[in-house]
C-alpha cells in the first residue's frame, strides 16, 4: 500500500496526540473552574498553570503512544502502561509533599524531583494557589522548563516512532 | 471429581499465559508497598501510628488482599471473553455436567488468587513478622474463601454483562467499592470514629465492617500486628461472603452460559 505524502501525514499524527490529551485537559479545566468559583486561585497564575499543563497532556499522549506503536500486544502494553503508571504516579509528589518523600527514602526524593507528574502537580498547586507543598523553585519557572522539555521530547519521539511504525518510511 | 480437576488444571494453565500481566501487577502492588507505604509511614500521625505500629506493617496485609482480589477476579474476564466468543459452547459439549464444569472454574479463580498472592504474602510475613503453624492455617484457609468468593462476583459478573465495556464498568465500580470502604488503606477504627463524628455516612461505614476484604486483612493483621484483635467476626464474614456468592455465582453460570 502506498503511503501517503510526510507533509500530510504530520497534521494527523498531531492531532492523534491531541486527541488523547483532549480528556486530560477537560479533567483539568472543571478542577480550574471549581477551585476558581470557590475564589482560591488567581486567574493568571491558573491560565498560565493550564497552558503548562497542556504541554504535560501532550508530552503523556507522546509517551503513550510510543509504548503503544512500539509493542505489539494489546496486554503488554497495558501491563507496561500501568507499571509506568504506578511507578511515576507513586515517585512523584502528587500524594504527598516531597519533605516526607526526602524523609522516606533521599533515592525517592531525586526521582520525585526529576517526574513530570512532580512539575505538573506542582505547577497547578502553583497555579490555584496551593503553594504550600511546593517542591520546585523558583516558580513556575522551573516547572515550566520542566514541562516543556518533557514536551518536546517525548512530542517528538512519539511522532518520529509513529511515524516509523505505521508508514515504514523516514521523517523528512 | 475428576472433571473439576481437568477444569483447574485448564484454567491454571490459562493463568500462566499472563505471564505479563502478573509480572505488572505484581510491580503495581510492589510499588505500592515500597513506594506509597514508605513514605506514607512519615505521614501518620503518632496517635494512629500507636495504633498500627508502622503504615508499612499496617499496610502489608491489606496489599495481600488486594493482590489476591485482583487476580481471583480475573477469572471473570476470561469467562466474559468465553462468552462473548461464543468459546463457552465448546466448554458446554464436554463429558462433563455443567455443576461440574461450573465448580471448576470457581475453584480455579480461588486457586489462582491464592497462587499469585502467595509471593506477596511472603513478602508481608517478610516485612511484617511470621505467624504461628496454626495461624497460618488459619490464614490460608480465610484466603482461600475470600478468593472464591471473589472468583464468585466475578463470575456473577461476567455473565450478567454482555459487552466487554459494561464487563470492565462494572469491575471498576466493584474494585473501587471494595478497595476504599474497606480497610485495607486505613484502620476500620478510624473509619468507624468518622462514622461516629457524622464525617462519614453511616452506610460507608457498615459497608467496611462488612466488607470481605476488611475482614481479610484484619485477620491477617490480628496475628501479625496483633491490632485489631482477632474475633470471630471475621471468619464469619468471610464464610458467609464465600457461601453466597459461590452458590449464586454456580447457579448463574449454569443457567446463564446455557441460554446464550
Amino acid at each position: 500500500m502506498a503511503s501517503l505524502p510526510p507533509a500530510m501525514l504530520h497534521p494527523h499524527k498531531l492531532s492523534v496526540i491531541h486527541a488523547h490529551s483532549a480528556h486530560d485537559m477537560f479533567n483539568y479545566c472543571m478542577h480550574s473552574i471549581t477551585l476558581f468559583i470557590i475564589g482560591l486561585a488567581n486567574p493568571l497564575n491558573l491560565l498560565i498553570a493550564l497552558s503548562a499543563l497542556f504541554l504535560f497532556a501532550f508530552g503523556v499522549s507522546g509517551m503513550s503512544i510510543t509504548v503503544a506503536v512500539t509493542l505489539k500486544s494489546g496486554d503488554r502494553f497495558d501491563i507496561l502502561m500501568g507499571v509506568l503508571n504506578a511507578l511515576i504516579a507513586r515517585l512523584s509528589t502528587t500524594m504527598y509533599p516531597q519533605a516526607f518523600v526526602q524523609q522516606a527514602n533521599p533515592t525517592y526524593a531525586t526521582i520525585s524531583r526529576f517526574n513530570p507528574v512532580t512539575f505538573a502537580s506542582d505547577m497547578f498547586r502553583w497555579g490555584t494557589g496551593i503553594e504550600r507543598y511546593l517542591t520546585m523553585s523558583p516558580m513556575p519557572l522551573a516547572a515550566i522548563l520542566g514541562l516543556v522539555i518533557f514536551f518536546l521530547a517525548f512530542t517528538l519521539v512519539g511522532v518520529t516512532v509513529y511515524e516509523k511504525r505505521l508508514e515504514g518510511g523516514g521523517w523528512q | 471429581m475428576k472433571a473439576v480437576l481437568h477444569i483447574i488444571e485448564h484454567d491454571l494453565r490459562n493463568f500462566f499465559r499472563y505471564k505479563w500481566w502478573l509480572a505488572g501487577l505484581i510491580s503495581m502492588n510492589l510499588a505500592d508497598l515500597l513506594i506509597m507505604a514508605v513514605v506514607y509511614n512519615h505521614m501518620v500521625s503518632a496517635e494512629i501510628a500507636e495504633q498500627i505500629r508502622s503504615y508499612l506493617d499496617f499496610f502489608a496485609p491489606g496489599v495481600t488482599v488486594l493482590g489476591l482480589f485482583v487476580s481471583a477476579f480475573m477469572i471473570g474476564r476470561e469467562i466474559n471473553m468465553e462468552v462473548r466468543r461464543q468459546i463457552h459452547h465448546y466448554l458446554l459439549s464436554l463429558p462433563i455436567t455443567r455443576l461440574e464444569l461450573a465448580l471448576g472454574r470457581l475453584l480455579a479463580g480461588g486457586f489462582r488468587g491464592m497462587m499469585y498472592t502467595s509471593p506477596l504474602l511472603l513478602t508481608t510475613f517478610v516485612f511484617v513478622g511470621f505467624p504461628s503453624f496454626p495461624q497460618l492455617i488459619v490464614i490460608l484457609a480465610a484466603l482461600f474463601l475470600l478468593a472464591t468468593g471473589i472468583a464468585g462476583v466475578s463470575i456473577i459478573t461476567a455473565v450478567s454483562t454482555t459487552s466487554f465495556e459494561k464487563f470492565v464498568t462494572a469491575r471498576g465500580l466493584v474494585y473501587y467499592v471494595l478497595f476504599f470502604c474497606s480497610s485495607v488503606f486505613y484502620p476500620l477504627s478510624l473509619i468507624q470514629t468518622l462514622g461516629q463524628e457524622g464525617v462519614m455516612p453511616q452506610a460507608i461505614v457498615v459497608l467496611a465492617e462488612l466488607n470481605p476484604l476488611s475482614s481479610g486483612a484484619d485477620l491477617i493483621r490480628s496475628f501479625l500486628l496483633g491490632t485489631p484483635a482477632f474475633a470471630l467476626d471475621m471468619m464469619r464474614n468471610l464464610i458467609a461472603f464465600s457461601l453466597i456468592f459461590t452458590t449464586t455465582a454456580t447457579f448463574a453460570y449454569m443457567k446463564i452460559i446455557e441460554r446464550r
